[in-house]
Order: C-alpha cells, then sequence, then structure tokens
C-alpha cells in the first residue's frame, strides 16, 4: 500500500507537462539572461577601463545590478522547479535522471554555490572595488566563467536526455553525446543575443516613459512639440531642472538601444546555422526526434519559430535603417534593398511544406501531390533548397545590414539622442520576439522527444524504463 | 693563462673572417639583415611572421631526415615508415615532430593572417605582402594535405582516394586533371610518386620563392606594424607628422602614402629588440613541437587495404571547417556549389582583400566594413571546427 502509493505519481500527465512547461519557460528566460548579461558586464568593463567610457562603465554596472535582482527571483524559480515540479511530479524520471548524471549535477550544484558568492560580492562591493578595477573586472570574468560551466552541465543533461548515446555507461559519451557541442554552442551564442534584446527592449522602454512625461508636461506648456529637442525643451520652462540635464538621459536610452540590438542581430547570424547544425545531428542521431519536429505534429510549430528567425532580421534591419535615417547618416540604401530581400526571403522561409498537421496525415489521406495536381504538398515550401536558400540570404543581407550600421556608426554619422519613438517600438517588439522564439524553441525541443523522456531509453508514460531497443533510423 | 691559450686560436680566426669578408661581405650583409627600424609599440605581434619562417625551416630540417628513411612507392611506403617507427632510434620522434611543426605552423599562420588582417597591413604599399602571403597559406595548406596522404596506412589512402577526386567535380576539365594525378582513374602506385614529387619538389619550390618575394617586400615597404605607432600627440598633427617623415629612418618612408601611416612615432632597431622576441617565441614554439613529437608522436594506421568496407576516414583537424560545411550542404549542390563556388569565390575574396579595402583607415574599429564580414568568417571557421570535432566523435 506504502509502495503503491510511493510510486504513484500525483497529478495527470498532462497537467505536470504544463506545470514544467510554464516553470521551464520562465526559469530559461531568467538563466539564459543571466548568462549572457555576465559575457556583455565583462565586454563593457572592458570598454569601460580602455576607452574611458562612461556610459559602459554605467551599463556594467546596471548589468550586474539586474543580475543580481533577477536571480533572487530565478533561483526561488529554479528551487521550486527542482523540488516541486520535477520531484514530486515527476519523481521516477527525475531519479532515473540523476542517476545517470550524477555528476554533472554535483558540479552544477558547486557551481551555483560559486555564482551566488562572486555574484553578491560584486553586486554589493561595486563601489568599494571602483579603486580595484582590474580585481573587479577579474571577478566579473569569473563570473561569466562559471555561469557558462553552469550552462555546460546542465547542457551535458539537456542533450543527453535527446541523445542519449550509451551515455548512460560511459560519462565521456555522456558529455560528448552528438547534440552537446552543437546545443552548448548555440546556447553561449543566444545567452548573450537574448541579453542584448533585453538590453534593447528596456532602453526603448525607458526611451519611451522619459519622453512620455516630456510630452505630457509639453503639452500642457505654450510651445508645441515637433521633435524630440522640441519637447524636450518644452519641458524646461522656467523654474526646471536645465535642458542638459534632462537630455543627457535619451542619448544613453539611445545609445543602449542599439548596442543591444547589435548583439542580439549580429549574435542570431550564427543561429542559423549553429541552430542548422543542431537539427542535422538530431537526424542522424535521434531520427524520431527529428522526424516529429520537421515532418510530424510540430512541422508547423517550426514554421513558427523560422516565422519568429525572419522577425527579428526585420526588425533589426528596420530599425538599423530608420536610426541612420534620423541621423541623415549615408548609406539607408543598402539597408532598404536588405530589408526587402529579408522580408521575401521570410516569405519564402515560412511557406508551409503541406497543408496539414503533418507529412504522415498527407501520405494516409494518399494526397501526397503538388496542390496544383489536387494535392496537400507545397513544393516551394520545401526544406531543400528553398528553405534552405532563404536563410542563407537572410544571413548575407543580415550580415550586411549591421556592417553597413556599423560603418556609418564608426564615421559618426549616427549620433545619439537623434532617435524617435516609434523606434522604441521596434526594440519593443525585437525583445518580444526574441523571447517568443526561445519559448517556441523550448517547446519543440522538450516535444521533439516524445513518446521518451529520455530518448529510446525512458518513456513519458508512467515514466517507465523501456526494454525495447532505441529505433533506428529507417 | 686563458688569455695566453686562446688568443692564438681567435686571431686566426679573425683573420679568417677578414679573408671571407674582403670578397664576401659578410658584415655588410649582416649589418643589413640586423639593423633595420621596427616601430616601436606591438612588438609581440610581430614575432609571428618569424615564428612561421622558423618553423617551415623545422620542417625542411625534419623532412630531410624522413627523406633517408621514406621510400615514396605503393608498395614499400608503408613498411619504411613502420621501420622509422619501431627500429630507428629517433625515427618516430622526427617524424611526430614533422607531424606537430605542421600543426603549429598551421596554427601560427592563420594568426599571423588574422594580425596583418587587424592591423590593416596589407594596405597601400603593402598590398603585395598580402597577396604573396595569401598564396603562401594555401601553399602550406597544400603542402599539409599532400604530406596526409604519403603514409600509405588507411587513413594516408583514403585520403588520397578523397582528395585526388575533387577535381573531378571541376565542370570540363575536372576530369583531365584527376587522371593526371592519379595516373590512371583510380588511385594507384603512379598516384603515390606524383603526390610525393608535389610534396617534396612542386610545392616547397614554390614556397621558397614566395617567402623569398614576401621577405623582400617586408624590407623594401618596411614593417607597418599597427595603428598604435602613428597616432599624433601633439597639437599640432600636420607639423608632427612631418616631423616624423623628415626624420625617418629608411626604408620608411617608401612611397607617397597618407601621410600619417607613412612613418611610425618611434622606430626600434631590429637586433637586438625585435629579434629577442622573435627568438623567445620561436624557441617556446619550437620546444613544445620537441615535447609533442616526442610523448605523441605521429600515428601510423593499418597498412592501407583498398578493399575495406569498415574503415570510417576522418578529415585532418584543419581540414574540419570544411568538412562540416560539406555536411550541412544539402547533396543536391554538395561539391559544385560547396566546394568550388563558395570555397574558391571565398579564397579569392582573401587572398584579393588590399584591391578592394582601399580605405585610408587602420584601427579596426573605424574599419566595420571589413571587420564585421572578417570577424564572421573566422569565427564561423572555429565554430565549424568545433562541430566538426563532435560529429567526428560520435561516428
Ligand atoms: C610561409 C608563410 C609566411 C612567412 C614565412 C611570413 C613571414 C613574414 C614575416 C617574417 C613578416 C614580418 C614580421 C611580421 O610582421 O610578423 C611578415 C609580414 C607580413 N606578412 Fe607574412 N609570412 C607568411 C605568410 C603570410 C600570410 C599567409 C599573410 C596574409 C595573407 C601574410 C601577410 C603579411 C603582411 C601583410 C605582412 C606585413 C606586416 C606589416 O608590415 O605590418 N604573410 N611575414
Amino acid at each position: 500500500m506504502l509502495a503503491a502509493s510511493l510510486t504513484a505519481v500525483p497529478g495527470n500527465l498532462f497537467g505536470n507537462g504544463l506545470a514544467v512547461a510554464l516553470v521551464v519557460l520562465l526559469h530559461v528566460q531568467i538563466a539564459t539572461f543571466i548568462t549572457g548579461a555576465s559575457t556583455l558586464a565583462v565586454v563593457s568593463e572592458s570598454i569601460a577601463m580602455a576607452r574611458n567610457d562612461p556610459r559602459h562603465a554605467r551599463l556594467s554596472h546596471d548589468l550586474v545590478k539586474a543580475s543580481a535582482y533577477v536571480f533572487t527571483f530565478g533561483s526561488a524559480v529554479a528551487i521550486f522547479f527542482m523540488i516541486w515540479v520535477l520531484t514530486a511530479l515527476w519523481g521516477l524520471f527525475f531519479v532515473d535522471l540523476q542517476r545517470i548524471t550524477f555528476y554533472m549535477f554535483v558540479f552544477e550544484a558547486a557551481a551555483f554555490v560559486v555564482e551566488i558568492a562572486l555574484l553578491y560580492s560584486v553586486y554589493a562591493n561595486w563601489g568599494r572595488l571602483e579603486a580595484y578595477r582590474r580585481a573587479r573586472l577579474g571577478l566579473l570574468v569569473l563570473l561569466a566563467v562559471v555561469l557558462w560551466f553552469q550552462m555546460f552541465f546542465i547542457n551535458v543533461v539537456a542533450s543527453y536526455m535527446l541523445t542519449p548515446n550509451g551515455g548512460d555507461v560511459n560519462q565521456l559519451s555522456q558529455v560528448l553525446n552528438p547534440t552537446f557541442l552543437p546545443l552548448q554552442l548555440h546556447r553561449t551564442v543566444g545567452n548573450i543575443a537574448w541579453a542584448g534584446a533585453v538590453l534593447a527592449f528596456y532602453a526603448g522602454l525607458r526611451y519611451l516613459l522619459a519622453t512620455r512625461r516630456a510630452r505630457r508636461e509639453a503639452a500642457v506648456g505654450t510651445v508645441p512639440a515637433r521633435s524630440v529637442g522640441a519637447m524636450s525643451a518644452s519641458r524646461f520652462a522656467p523654474g526646471s531642472p536645465p535642458p542638459a540635464a534632462r537630455d543627457s538621459r535619451l542619448p544613453y536610452w539611445d545609445w543602449l538601444g542599439q548596442w543591444g540590438v547589435l548583439w542580439a542581430v549580429g549574435l542570431s547570424l550564427f543561429q542559423i546555422w549553429i541552430g542548422y547544425s543542431y537539427a542535422k545531428e538530431v537526424q542522424l542521431h535521434a531520427f524520431p526526434a527529428w522526424f516529429r519536429m520537421m515532418r510530424g505534429a510540430l512541422s508547423n510549430v517550426f514554421l513558427v519559430q523560422i516565422f519568429l528567425l525572419g522577425m527579428i532580421f526585420i526588425l533589426g534591419t528596420l530599425y538599423f535603417w530608420r536610426r541612420m535615417t534620423a541621423s541623415g547618416a549615408r548609406g539607408t540604401r543598402t539597408q532598404i534593398v536588405c530589408l526587402v530581400i529579408i522580408v521575401l526571403a521570410t516569405l519564402l522561409a515560412i511557406q508551409p511544406a503541406w497543408f496539414a498537421l503533418s507529412l504522415p496525415d498527407v501520405q494516409a489521406a494518399h494526397l501526397d501531390r503538388p496542390w496544383w495536381d489536387g494535392g496537400l504538398l507545397n513544393p516551394i515550401g520545401d526544406f531543400i533548397p528553398n528553405k534552405v536558400f532563404a536563410l542563407v540570404v537572410i544571413m548575407l543581407c543580415g550580415l550586411v545590414a549591421i556592417t553597413s550600421y556599423l560603418r556609418a556608426y564608426s564615421r559618426g554619422e549616427v549620433r545619439m539622442g537623434e532617435t524617435t519613438r516609434r523606434l522604441q517600438g521596434v526594440l519593443l517588439a525585437l525583445g518580444v520576439t526574441v523571447s517568443l522564439m526561445m519559448a517556441t524553441m523550448g517547446v519543440i525541443r522538450e516535444n521533439s522527444r516524445q513518446p521518451f523522456l529520455i530518448h529510446g531509453e525512458l518513456r513519458l508514460q508512467h515514466q517507465q524504463i523501456v526494454t525495447t531497443p532505441p529505433q533506428a533510423p529507417p | 693563462m686563458l688569455r695566453f691559450a686562446t688568443r692564438p686560436l681567435s686571431r686566426r680566426f679573425r683573420s679568417g673572417y677578414r679573408w671571407v669578408d674582403e670578397r664576401a661581405g659578410t658584415t655588410d650583409l649582416v649589418h643589413k639583415g640586423l639593423y633595420e627600424a621596427v616601430p616601436d609599440r606591438g612588438a609581440w605581434a610581430y614575432t609571428l611572421g618569424s615564428a612561421t619562417l622558423v618553423l617551415i625551416v623545422l620542417q625542411f630540417f625534419t623532412g630531410i631526415f624522413l627523406l633517408l628513411t621514406y621510400v615514396p612507392s605503393f608498395a614499400s611506403a608503408w613498411d619504411s615508415l613502420r621501420f622509422l617507427q619501431t627500429s630507428d632510434r629517433f625515427g618516430n620522434w622526427v617524424r611526430g615532430m614533422h607531424l606537430w611543426s605542421a600543426y603549429v605552423l598551421i596554427l601560427v599562420i592563420g594568426l599571423h593572417m588574422l594580425r596583418t588582417f587587424l592591423s590593416a597591413s596589407y594596405k597601400r604599399p603593402r598590398e603585395l605582402n598580402w597577396v604573396s602571403g595569401g598564396i603562401l597559406f594555401f601553399l602550406v595548406l597544400g603542402l599539409a594535405i599532400t604530406g596526409a596522404m604519403l603514409p600509405m596506412d588507411n587513413a594516408g589512402y583514403w585520403t588520397t582516394v578523397v582528395v585526388t577526386n575533387i577535381p573531378h567535380y571541376l565542370p570540363f576539365i575536372g576530369d583531365a586533371i584527376r587522371t593526371l594525378w592519379r595516373g590512371g582513374d583510380f588511385v594507384g602506385p603512379i598516384t603515390l610518386t606524383r603526390t610525393f614529387a608535389i610534396h617534396i619538389w612542386v610545392l616547397p619550390f614554390l614556397l621558397l620563392a614566395l617567402i623569398g618575394a614576401h621577405l623582400y617586400l617586408l624590407r623594401r615597404h618596411g614593417e607597418f606594424g599597427a595603428w598604435v605607432n602613428y597616432s599624433t600627440t601633439t597639437d599640432d598633427p600636420d607639423r608632427e607628422i612631418a616631423e616624423r617623415i623628415r626624420r625617418a629612418e629608411p626604408p620608411y618612408p617608401t612611397l607617397r602614402i597618407e601621410r600619417q601611416y607613412a612613418a611610425p612615432r618611434k622606430t626600434v632597431g631590429f637586433f637586438p629588440n625585435q629579434l629577442f622576441k622573435d627568438t623567445v617565441v620561436s624557441i617556446v614554439l619550437v620546444a613544445i613541437i620537441f615535447v609533442f613529437g616526442f610523448i605523441a608522436g605521429a600515428p601510423l594506421d593499418a597498412r592501407a587495404d583498398p578493399a575495406t568496407l569498415t574503415y570510417v576516414p576522418s578529415p585532418e583537424w584543419f581540414y574540419l571547417p570544411l568538412d562540416q560545411l560539406l555536411v550541412l550542404t544539402p547533396q543536391t549542390y554538395l561539391i559544385a556549389f560547396g566546394v568550388f563556388l563558395l570555397v574558391g569565390l571565398g579564397s579569392l575574396a582573401l587572398i584579393l582583400l588590399p584591391f578592394y579595402d582601399r580605405s585610408p583607415a587602420r584601427r579596426p574599429l573605424s574599419r566595420p566594413e571589413v571587420l564585421v564580414p572578417g570577424l564572421f568568417l573566422a569565427f564561423m571557421v572555429v565554430i565549424l571546427a568545433v562541430l566538426g570535432v563532435n560529429r567526428l566523435y560520435g561516428l
């Protein structure tokens, strides 16, 4: 009786799955931000020291503060996740997973201890360490390294679940399972891109808030607002603080916004083909999961992901174009051309390859003919070559757009503070897009293994060990 | 006592030296070689070129020793190396050094390239330094891959099969080149003889000729160094630069180029300053190669077996990025697009870099138009290599 109640898992599969999904999605957004922010803090602190740039000095401090605040909440989520969701609702599976990847979890826990010590030491002593900037930078570098390893250990676990590759008997195979390195690369790059997107979002928001106040007050005042400059000037009727003090914040938010966009869009250039390699390994080593993802029930979710990917580049290029226009910089025509091509390529990339839930559905209905022959297939949406072509084009145009923006920036043609409120909307949209993209990827990744929890070894239903050998690719 | 004992000898040496010097002008030559102005700042970064040179010399040296034993024949190549591994006291070590030195060379030449790219050393008037260097880079890669074919173990044999097949995908002339290289339709004894000749004579000859040109050009224009040597510090930059050019030691300024980059702010003598740093770096590298050659040696697979069905060929690590790119390239466009178009155009773009990046800017942050694509490419190569390692482990 007792044994039965101990092995029975509370709740039902759907509810428990939803609990994992929700908590993990929240956890991912937080953990990736902290990891990426630690790298960006190192970058900014280094630049601040090398070039004596107050904007970067402020940003590195802000990033550490934000990490400390977010970590406080994030660690609570993580503990909740481990204790309640995984141990209580998924106990059978989680015990097995813990046994197999025991050392990874031990190292992970150890890394947490070091992280807490480092993060709070730097956070609490930021001012005191001002006199020892190299030491402070050293601590920041250590923090970034520890966070990277934290991700390393958990990525071993996560990738092992998708492509176990005999990792339950051989520790080295567990670490170097086929999808480990692609996942590690994907997340290393992705974390920083996400941190950049958060910065862009935050900067856009702060800019809007700052100018909204100014606009409201301008409406009350006598001078009609024509531009940002006019707005802020009108705010300073006799008796208010001088315009210089007021204006000095807007260039910072403008600068921060473009800094964030550059990271978010620039690093996403790599994600296209790192993600492609990742999918390739899944195809080679966990074929059923790949099939579900690309041809099965998740194939349409994958289209959503490609759409979001295209949107990142569309929004990025739109931002570069309008931002350059706002400053009257040269080279906006390049941006327009890139934008048009990226939009077209995205339209090509989001073409569904079949008008149904999955390819097997189409085949079951014996409608695997092109739509012009009365079938349900849409050859325009074929991954090879069309989507590959579209992705390569998006990547190349994204590269050109970023290069062209930086070129204008390095020649001093993009002056900070000359942005518009509408452009901040683009920043907000970019932040939301990247966040949605991460969530979509998480859903695809975790669902592709179904019906397995550990691919080929541990099933979702009843969380039992199965004895049948893993399915070989056909 | 000591002075008494050595004096006659040193005196004899001195008079012997004077005899040679009067006829060959050695002192002049040594002076010309050693006394050269080099920019003051960033000297450690400029050691990479001479380190490359030292490693190439080491390759020649160890290569000559390998030639004393190696037999370039389909039937005996493997046996001769097996003999070298097992019965020759230092054979394995020398072979290991030849391999590890090649590995380190590829890394160092890559770093040298990256450094001259970052410092925009290839701009006017040093365009040909870059072009000759770029060709040298591909020659070194060619040497590495032809060298990998020579042992005629399984790895060497299958590398030969794969590599000699690549020209086949070239339209029109591809098959002719493959037949010429292989000495027939299939890999056979003649293939090895020809590859051997390429590795021992053709490529080294071109390499030496181009290194000569590369170093001649270096001496003609002087070491550019990096932008840190060219900034102005006074309120009147024009006067400062004019003064700098007036007092510049030859070969600065060589041609009439942007005045700011004509002559460095401060130079030091190549000897002893730069030479000391060059020596330190080279010694460290050579020491690493000695140690790795001794500990790790060079692998020799089983004797080549053209009929094997179980052997899984894997590329040399420095071709991993290319290999991984091919894995990622959809089959239909595999070779024609992946190898010839992408890699061919990419290589051409690399070699011709000085001819389209002609802006006067030298600071990396002032030239995002080449820095961003360049770094993208560099990261891409590294990431592809990592992905390739992962795939090979999973095989
Ligand atoms: C066999 C291979 C090579 C050898 C032996 C070699 C040797 C050297 C040496 C000794 C220097 C002067 C010291 C220094 O700046 O590091 C130099 C400079 C230079 N090398 Fe190379 N190099 C080789 C390959 C390359 C490659 C692959 C490139 C680029 C594609 C290159 C481009 C340059 C340039 C542009 C300079 C002038 C640097 C300056 O003036 O600042 N070299 N090389």
